[in-house]
């Protein structure tokens, strides 16, 4: 058993796919501790969607092991995937239902029920300004707003960890800001949140602590401000990130 | 129980929401039904009752020609066409119009096939009558043929043929009968001094009775809706498959597949949801679909369909075949990674089982390997439970077998999907 004070612990994590004959994730120890915003950042192809998909339990590694809140999947998938929330990338929602309908759906599929659950929908959709458009269809809200609804989901049972797999993506600059600030916030009440972005900017200001894959590989870690300063070549994330993983194009 | 209750409510919206998609698996089963009963139902009928348009040119000019061409007219079997605008048809002509397609049939009486016969009738009495050596009886010995041609549309289907040439042959070997003893009456009159010609009368001496055999006392007779409503129910229950598919894809498409398997509680409760609520649409599709028989199609001049006394059995056979195609829709929406490949596979698949269970050709009509092989078709399975209903008169007792065979289905199918779902996961 794995000791508590961290609230994940990646060890010797590896992954094939099937068929691979290199692993999408090769070999990496990582520790992440309770109320840090760690950044999981790295081109296409890296092994981030890989890493975040064994974090959330969607399938189990081919060696090495997961431990979150010091519970592995193998044992205690239910009680793990209780205190996490899981914000993909893809909006996952339901067009033809109302905003207040999916969370309504989502929430009982946390469990959550009757009034409590009312009033953290309530809750929630005012904090993100969308209070308003509980009652309308996903299928009409603009992009933004899908993006909230969709960390809402995520959020609604509030859960010990975060994962969110580019939460901004696409969206325009005042949701984005609602966003990070709102995440900024929950963080702050002691959620730890993993985040994986391509914007490395976000990333520099959001973060606390940031890895850098590529390949399976971390090939970097630390608080953005000691990775700018470690090296004088160093301007920001940014020119670290292409310094480390080349600027030759990546397809998946 | 709350996440099982929640996912169904949610189905329900979602598939309320989408009327399209809900006009398409109501409206769409309902006038597949309603047509392939109304097309079916010609072939429940006789030749007779479809009056079936003729062309007959009669060359003869004498007693047999006569006799076919009043013989047909009186039959009622066709409508007989010998003239076309005034002019009375050649053979050659007759040849092109049903090469053209414009007509299914044309016979051709031959010129002199009256006294084809009758010098064949004499050859006969001849033979007979040889050892008599009877003042007056003619020397002629030799029979000839009489070729009626008979042209047919290459068009025509070959059942449809049969039928037809089935019945022209029984009418003409009627016809051939009467005039062979007409003229041999007449001849023997001839011969022997003082005798009158024997008046001929046609009867029957063999009589059929038919009656269908039934486990009830009360007879229900087949006819195209018996027929009809079970076999296009059933096909239409199971194209279910295609948007239950096309719901587990769009769901894992659009990312709440993930989301939903990242939260506590199984997966299964949400596949659980959606069979239940497509096992709803599916049984309210086969209720429709009896009241489309019994109150529709009596209306479009069909015969009105007998849902017989045992409606618990039907109800069960319409609840185990619901089933199975649900969790054939599970099993497909699992492993298929588009919609193109569901749709394409789900449609195919279900025509090809359908196919092999008789919802088009009957099995007992079919090859022996494809016998066997139909054995394992659910529509084979489900059709024969439902026939076994509204044509044997079959309670629970009877169609227990087919039921067990459809849950087996499903389960199978269940399993399936359950097991590629891992594997895929295990990846």
């Amino acid at each position: 058993m794995s000791e508590q004070k961290h609230i994940i612990e990646l060890k010797y994590l590896t992954k094939y796919y099937k068929g691979a004959s290199i692993p999408a994730v090769d070999n990496i120890d990582l520790t992440i501790d309770k109320g840090e915003i760690y950044g999981l950042l790295g081109p296409n192809g890296a092994g981030k969607t890989t890493t975040i998909s064994m974090l959330c339990g969607l399938f189990g590694p081919t060696s090495g092991n997961v431990f979150i809140d010091g519970m592995e999947y193998q044992h205690s998938a239910e009680k793990i995937k209780k205190i996490i929330g899981v914000v993909p990338q893809e909006i996952a929602l339901y067009p033809s239902l109302t905003a207040k309908e999916n969370l309504t759906f989502f929430g009982h599929m946390y469990g959550l029920k009757g009034k409590y659950l009312k009033e953290r929908i309530h809750e929630c959709l005012q904090l993100f300004g969308l209070e308003k458009n509980a009652n309308r269809r996903i299928k009409t809200f603009s992009g933004g707003m899908k993006r909230r609804i969709n960390l809402i989901a995520g959020i609604l049972h509030k859960p010990k960890i975060i994962f969110l797999d580019e939460p901004t993506v696409g969206v325009d600059v005042q949701s984005r800001n609602v966003i990070l600030e709102h995440l900024k916030n929950i963080n702050k009440e002691g959620t730890t949140i993993i985040y994986t972005s391509h914007y490395m900017e976000e990333a520099e200001n959001f973060c606390t602590r940031v890895a850098i894959i590529d390949k399976g590989h971390i090939i970097t870690e630390g608080r953005p401000k000691e990775l700018v300063t470690s090296k004088e070549e160093y301007t920001d994330l940014e020119s670290i990130f292409l310094h480390l993983t080349g600027r030759a194009l990546r397809d998946e | 129980m709350l996440r099982l209750l929640s996912s169904i409510y949610k189905e329900l919206i979602v598939l309320i929401r989408d009327r399209a998609g809900l006009a398409i698996l109501f409206i769409m089963p309902l006038v597949l039904i309603l047509i392939m009963t109304i097309i079916q139902d010609a072939t429940f009928k006789t030749v007779k009752e479809s009056n079936i348009s003729m062309i007959l040119v009669n060359n003869d000019n004498d007693s047999l020609g006569k006799a076919i061409t009043d013989g047909l007219y009186e039959s009622n079997f066709f409508q007989i066409i010998e003239r076309i605008d005034g002019e009375k048809i050649t053979e050659e002509k007759a040849k092109e119009l049903v090469a053209q397609g414009k007509y299914k049939i044309g016979i051709i009486i031959p010129e002199r096939a009256t006294e084809a016969i009758r010098g064949n009738v004499n050859a006969l009495i001849n033979k007979s009558f040889k050892s008599f050596n009877m003042p007056g009886m003619k020397k002629r010995t030799k029979k000839s043929t009489i070729d009626i041609t008979i042209y047919i549309d290459p068009a025509t289907s070959y059942s449809f043929k049969n039928s037809v040439m089935s019945s022209l042959k029984e009418f003409t070997s009627e016809l051939e009968i009467q005039m062979f003893f007409k003229n041999f009456s007449q001849a023997l009159a001839q011969m022997i001094p003082d005798q009158q010609p024997i008046e001929f009368e046609s009867f029957e001496t063999i009589k059929y009775k038919e009656v269908y055999a039934s486990k009830t006392n009360d007879e229900i007779l087949p006819n195209s809706v018996q027929h009809n409503v079970p076999a296009w129910t059933m096909f239409a229950m199971f194209f279910i498959v295609l948007p239950l598919a096309g719901n587990i894809i769009k769901e894992r498409e659009e990312g709440s597949a993930f989301r939903l398997k990242t939260m506590p509680g199984s997966y299964v409760t949400v596949m659980f949801s959606k069979i239940f609520v497509f096992l709803g649409v599916a049984f309210a599709q086969f209720i429709l679909m009896l009241l489309v028989g019994v109150y529709i199609m009596p209306a479009l001049g069909l015969p009105q369909l007998e849902i017989g006394p045992h409606k618990i059995a039907l109800g069960v056979m319409a609840l185990a075949s619901g089933l199975a195609a649900t969790g054939y829709g599970v099993a497909l929406g699992t492993i298929a990674t588009t919609h193109e490949q569901a749709a394409t596979f789900g449609a195919v698949s279900i025509i090809i089982f359908a196919a092999l269970g008789g919802i088009w050709v009957p099995v007992y009509v079919m090859p022996h390997t494809i016998r066997i092989i139909s054995q394992f078709s659910p529509l084979h399975w489900g059709l024969n439970g439902f026939y076994d209903i509204f044509l044997r008169g079959g309670d629970l007792m009877v169609v227990l077998a087919e039921t067990g065979k459809l849950l087996f289905f499903f389960v199978l199918m269940l399993m399936v999907a359950i097991v590629y779902n891992n594997y895929n996961r295990a990846k």
